[in-house]
Parts: structure tokens; C-alpha cells; sequence
């Protein structure tokens, strides 16, 4: 941790030599390289499936052999989405309500859009920013710190709150992905015609 | 014939991926309302770290002249009992497995194996000289299974219960197993405060294990 610039570097050179398995692993990925470099001009299809195929192994083989930290590292991952989720810190909180703001100034101020998408735009996002300026109006009022996570949600209503404000940032999100999905679909097919 | 085989696939195709959707739900809904568990453990501890701070803060502000116990105050004190039944009274910490859990009150309802780690009627507090703690959960898979990693435990392990303010730590110095009867008997040394962890057996349906620590 407390390399400077040129260790950083050596150590990094260095790295893949320094076991039997390392320079394995690093003859696997220049020859993956190699065949995927020379197959883009030769364009062979059954090259590239058996590449899609030795890479998918590989990644297998890394799964199954460290299969409970996997595991431990993918629960962790579902664990700090559902933190974001029911508990969001203020920086998460704000991020998504930044978002938001974006998200209604773009649709204000794009034309090429349906009426019925900008109104269920202009309505989600609303809401969300309403319950954002709750949220900031009871934590004046109350004189609540918003540092610390936890001094915010031991209070119900902040709690109801925060939750109410994600699940509708989060079917805003959905509603557009969805919406921009179908939009370039059928641009597409527009084109097509 | 062909567009009817093509809506026959289709339809095929439709109710594939609905039972496909409905079996990940199934299947991932348990590990999920498990890990959400955590989550809002995490919080109600964080929660219960907070206010023991603040406690702590108050008490150096105490003014000794209104010491006295009076009927108002001890209304208030049951108004506030009734309010916050779900408030933790204190942590167990096991490091070696990552269990971190809070218990309520004995009189809480919240006091019950469907919701949190148990204490017995019988037990003792920890501030109680050469008492007996003895705090009970479920093992397995469900959501509510706080105890399901108890089994990795071997003796010399350690654990700490923080409450009052005061943490209390424990070696693990006995495990044992009895069949399920309803009751168990708890084999500890009388002159030395315990720790007593009840959960069902490891992969056995018919007998329940007990952790014994003793305070270091």
C-alpha cells in the first residue's frame, strides 16, 4: 500500500512471474488474445464459439473452485443493494434524487416524446422530489443530524419516507429502460419500413 | 398448419417462462427475506449502538437531585417501555462465525423464537454474578435461522454479550447434544457466569445442541 510510483510498476511486471500457476494463467489469456486477434481477420465462426466456450469454462472452473466465497461474495452483493435500497445514506439518497431532477429537466425539454410518457415522467419524478423535500423539511424541523445513517431511520416517518422514495425511483428507472427499449425497437423497425 | 404450430411454440414459450419465473422466485425468495433480515438487523444494531451512546452521553449530565422515583416518572418509564418493546437491550458477537444479533427484553413480545434471538425464562441478565445467560434460535435455512452457523463453533471459540453498556466475554468451554423433549438440561459450572446457546442439531431432526461459555 505504501509502494511508490516505480514499485507500484515493478511489482506490477513482476506480478504474473511469480509462481508456476501465474505464468499458466498468463500464457491462457495471450493465447485467448492471439486467437481472437488473428480470428477478426479470418472471421472463422467455429473459432469463435470454441473461444466463447474456453472462456466460459475458465470463469466455470474459477466458480466451482471458490464456489462458498462466490457465494459469500454474491450475497454480499444482494446485501449492499438492499442496503441501498431500505437504507440508503444521504449521498445514495441524494444521487437519486439528482437523478431525478435530471431526468424531468431532459423530458421538460425534449420534444420527440409521447404525452402519456412525459406524464407518467412528470408525475414519478414529482413525487420523488416531493418526498425528497419532505424528507429535508422534517429532518430542519426536527433537527435531525443526516450524517449518521442510523440516527436517520430510527425515526418511522424518515424510514417510510426514504422507502417510498425509492420504489418510486426505482419503477421510474424501470419505466424508462423499458420505454427507451421499446422506443429504439420500433425507431428501428420505422427505419426498416 | 404452419402459423398453428407457430402459436402452439409460442404459447408453449409463454408458460415456459412464467413457471421459469415463478421457480426463481420460489427458489431465491427464501435466501432473500434471509438476507433482508440482515439487513434490517444491521440497522436496528446500528440503531441500538446509537442510543446506547447517547445514554452514555446523558449520563455524564445526570442531576443527582432528581434522583427520586417518583409515580410520574414511572409512568413516563412504562409509557416508554410500551413504545419501544422492540428496542434492543443488548448485542451477542460471535466473530469466528460473523453473528452479530440484538435481544430484546424478556417481557417483550418481540422475546419469541419467530422473531429474534430468544432469551429463556430461566436465564439470568449478564450483569447477574455467576449467572446463567441462555439465549435460544433456530437453525436451517429459514430466514429467522440466527443460530444456523453455530455448528462451525469449536471450544476455545469466543464470544461477547454487550448490555447495560458493558460487554461481557465468553470462551466456549462445552457442546453437547440432547434429544428434543420439549426441555434440556444445561450442565455448566455453577460458580462461573455462562453463556448458554440452544439451537437445533446440525443437519439431525431429533436433538438439539448446547453451546456452554464460561466468562474469561
Amino acid at each position: 500500500m505504501d509502494l511508490s510510483l516505480i514499485q507500484q510498476f515493478l511489482t506490477f511486471i513482476t506480478l504474473p512471474f511469480q509462481s508456476f500457476l501465474t505464468i499458466e494463467i498468463l500464457l491462457i489469456f495471450i493465447i485467448i488474445y492471439l486467437f481472437l486477434i488473428i480470428n477478426e481477420k479470418r472471421q472463422n465462426n467455429k473459432v469463435r464459439i470454441a473461444l466463447t466456450a474456453l472462456i466460459i469454462f475458465l470463469f466455470s472452473l474459477l466458480v466451482f473452485y471458490f464456489s462458498n466465497d462466490m457465494i459469500d461474495v454474491l450475497s454480499e452483493i444482494i446485501r449492499t443493494l438492499m442496503r441501498c435500497f431500505y437504507f440508503p445514506n444521504i449521498i445514495f439518497y441524494i444521487l437519486t434524487t439528482v437523478i431525478s431532477l435530471i431526468i424531468l429537466i431532459y423530458t421538460l425539454f425534449k420534444s420527440h416524446q409521447t404525452k402519456l410518457n412525459k406524464i407518467i415522467t412528470y408525475t414519478l419524478t414529482l413525487i420523488h422530489l416531493y418526498l425528497f423535500t419532505n424528507f429535508i423539511s422534517l429532518a430542519i424541523t426536527t433537527n435531525l443530524s443526516l450524517i449518521d445513517t442510523a440516527n436517520i431511520y430510527q425515526h418511522d416517518n424518515m424510514f417510510v419516507i426514504v422507502l417510498s422514495s425509492q420504489i418510486i425511483f426505482i419503477i421510474l428507472i424501470i419505466y424508462k429502460v423499458i420505454y427507451h427499449f421499446c422506443y429504439i425497437r420500433h425507431e428501428k423497425l420505422k427505419n426498416k419500413q | 398448419m404452419q402459423n398453428k404450430n407457430k402459436n402452439i411454440k409460442s404459447q408453449l414459450f409463454k408458460v415456459g417462462f412464467f413457471f421459469l419465473i415463478v421457480g426463481i422466485i420460489v427458489f431465491v425468495s427464501t435466501p432473500l427475506r434471509k438476507l433482508k433480515g440482515d439487513v434490517f438487523e444491521e440497522m436496528r444494531l446500528a440503531i441500538f449502538q446509537l442510543n446506547i451512546n447517547e445514554d452514555n452521553t446523558t449520563i455524564n449530565d445526570v442531576n443527582t437531585e432528581n434522583l427520586e422515583v417518583t409515580p410520574e416518572n414511572t409512568e413516563v418509564a412504562e409509557e416508554n417501555d410500551k413504545k419501544a418493546n422492540y428496542s434492543y437491550i443488548g448485542q451477542l458477537s460471535i466473530p469466528k462465525i460473523n453473528l452479530k444479533r440484538g435481544f430484546v427484553s424478556k417481557e417483550s413480545r418481540y422475546n419469541n423464537i419467530e422473531y429474534n434471538v430468544t432469551i429463556a425464562n430461566e436465564a439470568d441478565y449478564p450483569d447477574v454474578p455467576r449467572g446463567n445467560f441462555i439465549l435460544m434460535a433456530h437453525s436451517g435455512n429459514a430466514y429467522i435461522s440466527f443460530f444456523d452457523k453455530l455448528y462451525r463453533l469449536e471450544i476455545g471459540d469466543e464470544a461477547s454479550v454487550s448490555y447495560n453498556a458493558v460487554t461481557y466475554n465468553y470462551r466456549l468451554t462445552n457442546i453437547y447434544n440432547q434429544a428434543k423433549t420439549g426441555t434440556v438440561a444445561i450442565y455448566r459450572n455453577p460458580a462461573v457466569k455462562t453463556l448458554t446457546l440452544i439451537t437445533c442439531t446440525h443437519n439431525d431432526d431429533y436433538n438439539q445442541t448446547i453451546y456452554i461459555f464460561e466468562e474469561i
